[in-house]
C-alpha cells in the first residue's frame, strides 16, 4: 500500500506537497472501495448466473424478463431488497441482531484483501496471506450463530448451530487440503504461491500437476471448501425443507442482503484460492505475464486469474444443482472419517514427496530429461 | 468397517458424483430440452374433453332447471316465464363461475346440449362480481314485459278467438251465451304475475 502511494506521488509530483500519510490513506480508500465495487458485482452477477444455471441445469428458462435475456434481474433483486421493511423482532436482542450480518459480511469481505488477482494486483500481499484467509473466514461462523442466536427463533438457532459444527468440522480439511501449496512454495503469501507455479509453458507448472498428491488435494480442498461455504450439497445450515432457511429466516431487507453477499463472497473467495493454491493463479498458460509491461500484463493477468476463478465458481454451482443434501450425520461422517484423514496421508505424501525429489514436481523431472 | 469397504465408499461417491454431474451437464448445456412454455406468449390450446368454463346456447336452452337441480354448488341459477306458445322464456341464466367445481354434471344433465364446457381458462379478476357469467344479456324486466305482453295479446286473440266462435255458435244455436265472460277473464292475470323465479310445476296460468 506504501510502496503504492510512493510511487503515485513520484508519478504525480503536484500531489508531493500533501502529507504522505494521506496519499496513503486515500490509495487505501480507493482499494477497498475497487474490490467493495467488485465484490458486490460479482455477488449480484452471480446470483443472476446462478438461477441461469439453476434453470438450464434443471430443464427451465430461469430469469428471463427483466432486461434483455432477464440480465438486470439483480438490479431489481437488489432494489427490492433495498426498499423492503426491516423487520427486527420484538424478542430478538436488538444490538446481537443488528451485529450480525455485518461480522458475516467482513468475514468474507476481508478476504478479498489478499486475493492475487494479477502480476502486481493485490490489495495486500501479507507474508500471511493463507493463515489469514482461513483465520478471517473463521470470522462468519461467529456471525451465523449469532444470527442463530439473537433471532430467537427455533429454526434460526438450529441452522446456527449447524453451520458454526459445519464450518468448524471442515475447517480442518480445508487448511490441510491447502497445505501442499504452502509447502512446494516455501511461503504463506498468495502471490509467493502463485509465483512459485510459473515457467513449464504456465500450464506444467502449476501445483494441480506437481505430483499425484497435490493432484487430490485440489479435489479435495474443492470438496471441503464446497462444503464450508454452506453450498448446496451441504447447505444444513440454511435446510430450506426442514429449517425454512436457517439462520437467516428473521432478517429480511438490507440486512439479508448482506449475508447473501456474503455467501456469494465465500464462494468466490474458495474459488480464487483454488485457483492460487492448484491452477497456477494469474499465470497466463504458453505465455510470461510478468514479462510484459506493467500495464498490459497487469490486465492479462487479472483476465486470466478471473476465468479461472469464475470457471470453478461455475463448477461450485454445477455442483449445487447436481448433488442432493446431505444428513447431519452424513455431513460429519464425512469431514471426520474421510476428508481429515484422506487430508493429512495427502499432506504426508507431499511433505515425503518434496523431502525424497528435492521439491521437484513430475512436469519438471521431465522437463530436465530434455 | 473395513479398509477394503472404506476405500470402496470412497470410489463409489466419487463415481456417483460424476455421473450426476454429468447428467446435469447435459440438461445444462442441452437448450432443446427446455419444456417450460413462457404461458402470456406462448398458450397450450387445451384438450377437447378439456372441462373449461361452462356456456349456455340460451337459443337452445329449454329452462328445464336440470342443471340448477343436480349442481352440487348451487352456482347456476335460472329465471324464466312462461311464453306465448306455452314454452319457458329466460328471464336470466347465471352461473357463479368462482363456485363452480367443473364437476361437469350439469353438462350431463342438460337435455338439449345447449350448457357446455368451453375451453376458457383464464379468468382472473378483482371483483368477484366478474366471476358471474351472464347469458342473458337483455334487461330482465323488459323480458318480463314483453313476454307478459305476448301472452296478453295471445290470450286476448284466443278470447277474440273464442268470442267469435262462440258468437257464431250463438249465431248459430241462437241461444244466451254463458261462457262470455269465462274466457275473458283467464287473460287478465295472466298478463300481471311477477313470473315467480322458479318457474317449474305450479304455474296457476296453465289453462290459460
Amino acid at each position: 500500500m506504501e510502496a503504492l502511494a510512493r510511487s503515485l506521488v513520484q508519478a504525480v509530483p503536484a500531489i508531493a506537497g500533501v502529507p504522505f500519510w494521506t496519499v496513503t490513506l486515500l490509495v487505501m480508500v480507493v482499494t477497498a472501495a475497487v474490490l467493495l465495487v467488485f465484490a458486490l458485482t460479482f455477488g449480484g452477477v452471480g446470483s443472476y448466473v446462478l438461477r441461469k444455471v439453476a434453470g438450464d441445469i434443471q430443464v427451465r428458462i430461469g430469469p428471463n424478463r427483466v432486461g434483455p435475456y432477464g440480465i438486470l434481474q439483480f438490479l431489481a433483486d437488489g432494489v427490492k431488497l433495498i426498499l423492503k421493511e426491516d423487520i427486527i423482532p420484538a424478542k430478538a436482542d436488538r444490538f446481537l441482531f443488528v451485529l450480525a450480518p455485518y461480522l458475516v459480511f467482513i468475514g468474507s469481505f476481508a478476504a478479498f484483501v489478499v486475493v492475487p488477482f494479477g502480476v502486481g494486483l493485490i490489495a495486500a500481499d501479507l507474508n500471511i496471506g493463507v493463515y489469514y484467509v482461513m483465520a478471517i473466514t473463521s470470522l462468519v461462523v461467529v456471525g451465523i450463530l449469532m444470527a442463530g442466536w439473537a433471532s430467537n427463533n427455533k429454526w434460526a438457532l438450529l441452522g446456527g448451530m449447524r453451520a458454526a459444527a459445519q464450518i468448524v468440522s471442515y475447517e480442518i480439511p480445508v487448511g490441510m487440503a491447502i497445505l501442499p501449496a504452502v509447502l512446494i512454495a516455501g511461503s504463506l503469501s498468495l502471490q509467493d504461491i502463485v509465483r512459485s507455479q510459473g515457467g513449464l509453458l504456465g500450464v506444467f507448472g502449476w501445483n494441480l500437476f506437481h505430483n499425484p498428491f497435490t493432484f487430490f488435494s485440489f479435489f479435495l480442498y474443492f470438496t471441503a471448501a464446497q462444503a464450508e461455504t454452506n453450498q448446496t450439497p451441504f447447505d444444513l445450515p440454511e435446510a430450506e425443507s426442514e429449517l425454512v432457511s436457517g439462520y437467516n429466516v428473521e432478517y429480511s431487507g438490507i440486512r439479508y442482503a448482506f449475508f447473501f453477499l456474503a455467501e456469494f463472497g465465500d464462494m468466490f473467495i474458495v474459488a480464487a484460492l483454488a485457483t492460487a493454491c492448484f491452477l497456477g493463479g494469474w499465470h497466463v498458460p504458453f505465455f510470461r505475464a510478468d514479462a510484459l509491461p506493467a500495464l498490459w500484463g497487469n490486465l492479462l493477468s487479472l483476465g486470466v486469474f478471473l476465468v479461472k476463478a469464475f470457471g470453478l465458481v461455475l463448477v461450485m454451482m454445477w455442483v449445487r444443482w447436481t448433488l442432493p443434501r446431505l444428513r447431519v450425520d452424513q455431513l460429519m461422517r464425512m469431514a471426520w472419517k474421510y476428508l481429515v484423514p484422506l487430508t493429512f496421508a495427502n499432506l504426508l505424501g507431499v511433505s515425503l514427496w518434496l523431502l525424497v525429489f528435492k521439491g521437484k514436481g513430475i512436469p519438471q523431472m521431465i522437463a530436465s530429461i530434455f | 468397517m473395513g479398509l477394503k469397504e472404506y476405500i470402496n465408499d470412497i470410489f463409489e461417491a466419487v463415481v456417483t458424483t460424476a455421473k450426476g454431474m454429468r447428467i446435469t451437464a447435459r440438461y445444462g448445456v442441452d437448450a432443446s430440452e427446455e419444456v417450460t412454455q413462457q404461458y402470456p406468449e406462448v398458450r397450450r390450446e387445451p384438450d377437447d374433453r378439456f372441462r373449461g368454463f361452462l356456456h349456455n346456447d340460451i337459443a337452445k336452452c329449454t329452462s328445464c332447471s336440470m342443471c340448477v337441480k343436480v349442481c352440487p354448488m348451487d352456482c347456476i341459477s335460472l329465471e324464466a316465464v312462461r311464453g306465448a306458445d306455452k314454452k319457458f322464456v329466460l328471464v336470466s341464466y347465471e352461473i357463479n363461475i368462482g363456485r363452480c367445481m367443473y364437476c361437469g354434471l350439469c353438462v350431463e344433465a342438460c337435455p338439449t346440449d345447449s350448457l357446455v364446457h368451453t375451453r376458457g381458462y383464464e379468468k382472473a379478476s378483482v371483483d368477484r362480481g366478474e366471476l358471474i357469467l351472464h347469458f342473458v344479456h337483455e334487461d330482465p324486466a323488459g323480458i318480463r314485459a314483453r313476454v307478459a305482453k305476448q301472452v296478453a295479446e295471445a290470450a286476448a286473440k284466443a278470447a277474440e278467438a273464442a268470442k267469435a266462435a262462440e258468437a257464431a255458435k250463438a249465431a248459430a244455436s241462437l241461444a244466451a251465451p254463458a261462457a262470455t265472460p269465462a274466457a275473458a277473464s283467464p287473460a287478465a292475470p295472466a298478463a300481471t304475475p311477477a313470473a315467480a323465479n322458479p318457474p317449474a310445476k305450479d304455474d296457476p296460468e296453465k289453462k290459460g
